[in-house]
């Protein structure tokens, strides 16, 4: 082969940049300030831009008609580091959604250390940058697709645009990694769209922001600048809560995170059921433990620019001093990114709340990280405990309360998970280690699957490329087959049927060089008898597992369902050891499955005697209303 | 035997109470608000006529009460015929108070959605694009809603500064306010001798005002200042012009996909409508009347806030559980009678009398069948302006299409 045809001379680039406007061209009077991302280079990228996992469709619903796709791939285009962001050119925009978009994504895969699909149905993500005149923009899980709105600033009351001016949502850097990340958290656990507790749509809500937010600290550039304008104590917060705080303020989103961010004292309350108001108090949490990180890892800094003193001089700061602290600043997010976003493969399937949260960022960092060297879990723990999120069903808040239950390790005791089948025989085939189907595609079950009974409604089917489907069908029967000898173990219900919900290798590196692999899998069980009760949900319960790379269960991470304990009773004479225990972990599970049933009847009456649309919503609305609650559309339309 | 003697007048989906009260000084009227937003027989200029002829020769009512300015609630003080009536005072929620600038603020805030929101479903109904006859029906339901919530100039004017002696008419704006500025939760009046009225709601706290504050939409608003912009045509501003668009369709995208993302784009949406009636329902004025040691709650069209803010009040706690008569809130909505205040208040033995002027509208689930049966099953006995015929007697009695029942005091 000639040198010319090898890869060094034909291999495409690894990385590339785009520019975008880094802050809201909406947001304040001085030009905004622009940025250049650099993001993975997909070198097949097509019009729109059109890449492998997302597409930008610039259709406008209003004025029905699309407006020219830009191609990214031209060499003028190229040459300049993508078009010169401007309010007026729509091909900008498009430029602009797709490579926020995607560094969001990319932020997801290294986090969690496989590569998403984002297809449904064979159909991409899309992204429209203009889809239809109004203040507004979401994530519509019906349409598979992320709709950005526009509109003029008010000719009365402009605020800080000029009157009358186009504002557009998608030029805003913070709403596309928002939306993304609904659409993403979407992907991840799609049952996290019923609401069965107040914690359901928070959640969603704040992770969205919690994503944003970290991403947006993460462009050291950014940090610099408002860093040196700073003039007063870069220790003190105000400086960076002031930064968070212009977070959505062109559309007037953010309301509830501006006022938590300031406040001390916002503390998580029973009566806060707002969806904002309540998943504001859990980004001040993680920001809180940023800050606290941030403070640690500068305070040499500090130390070395003042001699000691501790007294900064007056005026402008060095500019080393001022790279030094904004790299410090722009890790600590990108860590506490990385951290929140690793957390996901630790959720249990359904039913998340905040104290889940918690305990599965405490046991994710805890397994890349097993000596908290740096603080960064103590950080969390004490940030959360500050805001009042607390876990239920822990003894305390140390660490090692908070890390999820290990499997029980002793075969012979009950409760004990034995291992993966990793090593199984395939139908009809030879020897075919799933293991080895998984190591080298990282792909998810497909939920199309025909189960034994299933009373789930197909609303969504998740699907792979056909050419897998026959290795999927047997993975997926390989588990269940598992799942169903080992229902007690794995804390699922006896009799209801088994749905995989996901199942994936995860590739991380570990600070020392090793490379783990796990496995996650997770099951789950739905009951449609309580749906009346339930606002027109169906009660949902599951279980997900981690497992290492040798198949051993290590986190089983419970939902019970079970809420009727069958065991016959205690027999008069005295009961062997392992039996009582194992009586007693059932008991355990039936109370936290009623619980769960309880509470979450309990949630939606008090959500509708708050609901001002229940009286009028009509027999439809009454019958699904739980499910019609968790709307994005409305939830980010009513500029909170 | 002195009793005090409740009037419903069947004006459908709305309020309108005459009370009688036996005092040391002879009998003194109370009236609770006049208006309709859908009639039952009568349409509300005929059953304002009623009422004035119930008044006798000289027609005069001590105190009018307007719980708060939603239409079906108020068009009946739109008729001429009050000018012959002489009135007492005129009690108002603070919120109507044209001198207080934070009712000014909120009034206005409500008015002002109101009127965007009923032109925007006014414009959709209009187009026509993409419903269907149910979807057009409750289209057409939630424009009522918000059309509710609009302001009504000649109801209003009466009430300010109408009736017989016009301007001469004190007008009090409840809770009034004390020397330090506490709210006076309890008073008496020399225009109701003997009678102590207690004023539950609407509370100034914070949390109440933030329910009395229509749905910020921030970007509802600045969507309504598009639609004001001359510049813009009636499809909403253009981002671009038609330079940009390409002669052929880059992507697929197909007709009911076109069809939802336009639907997306439209200013209106129930939910606001909801959230509107919801906040204008949080200024009722909610009264309790204590007359000769029996409790007569009036509140209104008051919601959840006003109710929490109630229920968590000790003092407050200790009058409702004497509770002998209820005028049922908001045409027996969902959640303006809490079920903290059916099942934990509402005293069994007190065999309370309830009353409810109402009527089905649409596919609203008002009145809500399951409410009033909860309450029936606590001994209290219910009677609905649409169900005449369904009267407990001796409990209530059918003054031709008027339900009356009478309570002995004292």
């Amino acid at each position: 082969m000639k040198r010319i045809e090898s890869s060094y001379v034909q291999a495409a680039p690894v990385r590339r940049p785009l520019r975008i406007f880094a802050t809201d061209p909406m947001v304040g009077t001085s030009a905004p300030r622009r940025m250049t991302l650099e993001i993975n280079n997909e070198p097949s990228l097509a019009h729109g831009p059109a890449g492998e996992r997302i597409e930008v469709v610039d259709y406008d619903g209003t004025h029905k008609r699309f407006y020219q796709p830009v191609n990214l791939n031209d060499p003028a285009i190229l040459m300049q580091n993508g078009l010169e962001p401007t309010e007026s050119d729509p091909r900008f925009h498009q430029q602009m959604v797709y490579a926020v978009a995607m560094k969001t994504l990319e932020n997801f895969d290294t986090a969690l250390g496989r590569r998403l699909t984002l297809t449904k149905r064979g159909r991409k993500l899309r992204l429209m940058p203009h889809a239809f005149h109004g203040a507004n923009a979401f994530f519509s899980p019906d349409l598979h697709a992320i709709l950005f709105g526009y509109f003029r600033a008010d000719r009365a009351n402009p605020g800080q645009n000029l009157p009358g001016q186009t504002i557009f949502t998608c030029l805003s850097h913070d709403i596309i990694v928002h939306e993304m990340t609904h659409a993403i958290v979407h992907r991840l656990r799609r049952y996290f769209l019923e609401p069965s507790n107040k914690d359901v749509i928070a959640f969603h809500e704040g992770f969205a922001d919690i994503v944003a937010l970290f991403q947006h600290f993460s462009y050291r550039e950014l940090l610099r600048d408002e860093i040196q304008k700073v003039q007063g104590d870069i220790r003190r917060d105000s400086m960076l809560v002031r930064m968070a705080q212009q977070f959505g303020e062109a559309t007037g989103r953010g309301r509830a995170l501006r006022s938590a961010l300031g406040k001390e004292k916002v503390r998580l309350d029973d009566s806060i059921l707002e969806p904002h108001r309540r998943g504001s108090v859990l980004v001040a949490a993680v920001f809180d433990a940023f800050f606290a990180i941030y403070q640690r890892r500068i305070s040499d800094l500090i130390r070395i620019a003042t001699g000691g003193t501790g007294n900064l001089p007056q005026g402008d700061l060095h500019p080393d001093l001022v790279n030094r602290v904004s790299d410090e600043a722009a890790r600590t997010a990108q860590t506490l990114l990385t951290m929140c976003i690793r957390a996901f493969d630790y959720l249990p399937p359904v039913d998340i709340t905040f104290g889940d949260y918690l305990r599965a960022l405490i046991t994710a960092d805890y397994e890349l990280f097993p000596s908290d060297d740096l603080g960064r879990r103590a950080a969390v723990i004490a940030a959360f405990r500050n805001r009042g999120i607390y876990p239920g069903n822990v003894s305390s808040l140390a660490e090692e309360s908070l890390l999820w239950p290990e499997n029980e390790g002793d075969e012979e005791k009950p409760g004990h998970i034995p291992d993966l089948p990793l090593l199984q025989e395939a139908e009809g085939r030879g020897p075919a280690p799933l293991m080895q189907e998984l190591f080298f595609s990282a792909r998810e079950v497909s939920r199309e699957m025909p189960t034994r009974k299933s009373n789930r409604p197909a609303r969504e089917e998740w699907t792979v490329e056909p050419s897998v489907d026959e290795k999927d069908q047997q993975i997926y029967r390989i588990l269940n087959k598992w799942a169903g000898e080992h229902r007690d173990a794995l804390r699922l219900d006896k009799d209801l049927p088994i749905e995989p919900a996901g199942f994936h290798p995860v590739y991380r590196v570990a600070p020392d060089g090793r490379l783990l692999i796990e496995f996650v899998v997770q099951f789950v069980q739905t009951n449609a008898a309580h749906k009346e009760k339930l606002g027109g949900l169906p009660f949902r319960g599951g279980t997900t597992i981690v497992a290492s790379a040798d198949g051993r269960v290590r986190y089983v991470i419970a939902k019970p369902i079970t809420t009727e304990d069958e065991t016959p009773a205690a027999e008069e004479m005295e009961e062997a050891e392992p039996v009582r225990t194992a009586r007693a972990a059932r008991q355990r599970l039936v109370q936290e499955g009623k619980r769960r049933l309880r509470d979450q009847a309990a949630y939606v009456a008090a959500v509708d005697a708050v609901d001002p649309l229940l009286p009028y919503g009509g027999d439809d609305y009454v019958s699904r209303r739980m499910e019609l609650r968790m709307n994005f559309a409305a939830l980010h339309g009513d500029g909170e | 035997m002195k009793q005090v003697t409740i009037r419903m007048y069947n004006v459908g989906f709305g309020d309108c109470f005459l009370v009688t009260v036996p005092t040391s000084k002879g009998a003194r009227r109370i009236l609770f608000d006049c208006g309709s937003m859908a009639k039952a027989e009568k349409p509300i200029s005929e059953i304002v006529d009623q009422v004035v002829g119930d008044l006798g020769t000289k027609p005069r009512i001590d105190v009018v009460v307007c719980s708060h300015r939603h239409r079906d609630h108020i068009t009946g003080f739109a008729s001429e015929s009050w000018n012959d009536v002489d009135v007492g005072e005129v009690w108002m929620p603070w919120t109507e108070d044209p001198d207080d600038p934070e009712a000014t603020r909120i009034r206005e805030a409500q008015t002002g959605l109101a009127a965007t929101l009923t032109r925007d479903a006014d414009a959709r109904l209009a187009a026509g694009v993409g419903l269907g006859a149910q979807e057009r029906a409750e289209l057409a339901a939630f424009r009522e809603l918000a059309a509710n919530s609009q302001v009504l100039e000649d109801a209003m004017e009466m009430l300010h500064g109408g009736f017989k002696k016009k301007a001469a008419i004190e007008r009090r704006f409840l809770p009034e306010a004390d020397a330090h500025g506490k709210p006076i939760r309890s008073f008496t009046s020399d225009l109701l001798p003997g009678v102590v009225i207690h004023v539950l709601g609407p509370s100034k706290s914070e949390e109440v005002i933030r329910d009395i504050e229509p749905p910020k939409g921030k970007s509802y608003q600045q969507l309504a200042a598009s639609m004001d912009d001359p510049d813009v045509d009636d499809a909403g501003p253009e981002p671009f012009s038609s330079d940009w668009t390409p002669t052929e369709d880059p992507f697929e995208v197909s007709m009911a996909e076109r069809d939802k993302i336009a639907a997306y784009g439209h200013g209106f949406r129930s939910w606001m409508a909801a959230a509107l009636d919801d906040a204008v329902n949080g200024t009722s004025l909610v009264l309790l009347l204590e007359v000769g040691g029996k409790y007569f709650l009036f509140p209104g069209d008051a919601q959840w806030g006003t109710w929490d803010a109630m229920l968590r009040d000790p003092a407050w706690v200790k009058l409702l559980k004497r509770v002998n008569f209820y005028k049922i809130g908001h045409h027996g909505s969902h959640n303006a009678t809490p079920i903290e205040f059916v099942e934990s208040t509402l005293d069994k033995g007190l065999n309370v009398v309830a009353m409810a002027s109402t009527r089905k509208f649409g596919s609203w689930h008002v009145p809500l069948p399951k409410l009033l049966d909860e309450m029936t099953a606590r001994n209290v006995r219910i009677a609905r302006s649409d169900k005449p015929k369904e009267l407990k007697k001796p409990a209530f009695k059918l003054d031709g299409d008027v339900i009356e029942t009478r309570i002995d005091v004292g």
